[in-house]
């Protein structure tokens, strides 16, 4: 029977929108990018920050949405702006899956397969 | 360590171009891109396109891993030691295509290969962070773990109380060589209420553990509620379908509803209007604002089974002779 002093510690997780806020540096890192491309990205429109000026929140979509132009950019030498495109439809498809799965719950209906 | 035929993953013939290399790269990572194949492996299969491309699209690596293969043949999968000095003569620098996956996670028989190097040169490129200038002396500079993440999958009741998991991590750690180990390691987490879909959790320090005294990467774990028939979430906003007999909607009434906030007695207005949503505000997911909680009225008939079942229906409709439920709205 394991002792107390086996039992693993939990680990407390942080809300990122809540009680954890992301730098624009460490939001470049997180992308394995310089901040320099978070930046630019956030002139150009295709990234999001709630914050103010000079004090930029990332929420946890634009973590995820930063993640995947940098993958997309990276691996296809992707335009940015392409890049975004292609995380827009990608978002799109996600939320239309989710009103899917939520109708079929719903429903009761078996999700289609083909 | 089982050996891992990078020519075989991507799919091309050891005498592929760099062009060749790229062409099957892009196809692959297409086809098993996270976010639209429907591969049940498709992470696993994208980490170990992301290795071999990494490896085969760097001239030095290519070049290290195809002298191991003359020195060394092995077949894919089978045990496999590098020989001693393997790399006596390579010195690997930061490449084209190196980056690897997007957590930069790598099998153990490439951090065997490149692994303290690899780690020092990741990222590159106009764009990627600046690498370190590592030198082949056998020591990295100090460099902080990577990041890694995860997805996580919750009941929505686990945004209302809270919970703990328990996660399952194919970790790391540094052996006393300094290489990079990979083991199974479980994790018990706390899972904050208030939690929404597709938001993230930070685990600080849950990464890899970084080098030269610098601190471990983080644990990102992106959350998605488990789909639940009895209520769904949209941001902090939970909505509920709750049936209510006829007379119920027609007449009002007070009905008890066991909804993720618990057991509440909720008043029906009465006079049914069909769509009717009842709005208990700030109990939706908790939070600093909350979310509120929207009950999805429909009316649900009782089935006539009985004579005296099937009499009081045709009671109701000798009560409503004028009522016509076909008759369109307006004309």
């Amino acid at each position: 029977m394991p002792s107390a002093h086996d039992t693993p510690a939990i680990q407390p997780g942080e809300l990122l929108d809540e009680a954890a806020e992301l730098t624009l540096e460490d939001l470049a890192r997180i992308c394995h990018m310089a901040p320099g491309w978070v930046s630019e990205r956030l002139e150009a429109g295709l990234l999001q920050t709630d914050g103010p000026g000079g004090h930029w929140r990332f929420a946890s979509a634009t973590v995820v949405r930063a993640r995947r132009l940098a993958q997309l950019e990276t691996t296809f030498d992707a335009d940015p702006h392409l890049a975004a495109l292609t995380a827009d439809l990608i978002e799109e498809v996600a939320r239309l899956r989710q009103r899917l799965q939520h109708l079929e719950a719903a429903t009761g209906n078996a999700p289609a397969r083909g | 360590m089982e050996f891992k035929d990078y020519y075989q993953v991507l799919g091309v013939g050891k005498t592929a171009t760099a062009e060749d290399i790229k062409k099957a790269y892009r196809k692959l990572a297409r086809k098993y891109h996270p976010d639209v194949s429907k591969e049940a492996d498709a992470m696993a299969r994208m980490a170990e396109i992301n290795e071999a491309n990494a490896v085969l699209s760097d001239p030095e690596k290519r070049e290290a891993y195809d002298a191991l293969g003359r020195q060394a043949p092995h077949r894919p999968g089978q045990d496999f030691r590098p020989p001693p000095n393997w790399d006596a003569g390579f010195k690997f620098s930061d490449g084209a295509g190196a980056a690897g996956g997007p957590d930069g996670e790598f099998s153990d028989f490439f951090e065997q290969l490149f692994g303290r190097q690899a780690r020092a040169q990741r990222p590159h490129g106009a764009h990627r962070q600046a690498p370190h200038d590592a030198a082949w002396d056998g020591a990295a500079p100090p460099s902080r773990g990577n990041d890694h993440h995860a997805k996580i999958e919750l009941d929505l009741l686990d945004a209302y109380q809270g919970a703990e998991r328990s996660l399952a991590l194919r970790g790391a750690r540094l052996d006393a060589a300094g290489r990079m180990v990979h083991e199974e390691r479980s994790l018990q987490v706390k899972i904050p209420k208030g939690v929404r879909e597709g938001q993230l959790i930070r685990l600080t320090g849950q990464g890899s553990p970084g080098t030269g005294g610098a601190p471990a990467g983080d644990l990102f774990l992106e959350v998605h509620f488990k789909p639940d028939a009895r209520w769904r979430a949209i941001d902090r906003d939970v909505y509920q379908p709750v049936a209510v007999a006829p007379w119920e909607a027609e007449l009002g009434a007070v009905i008890a509803v066991q909804t993720p906030a618990g057991a509440l007695e909720v008043t029906v207005p009465a006079r049914w209007k069909s769509g009717r949503k009842l709005r208990l505000k700030g109990r939706g997911i908790p939070a600093a604002t909350p979310g509120d909680l929207y009950l999805e009225l429909t009316v649900a008939l009782p089935p006539a089974h009985s004579d005296a079942e099937r009499a009081a229906y045709a009671a109701l409709g000798a009560a409503f002779p004028r009522f016509n439920p076909r008759a369109i709205p307006g004309a």
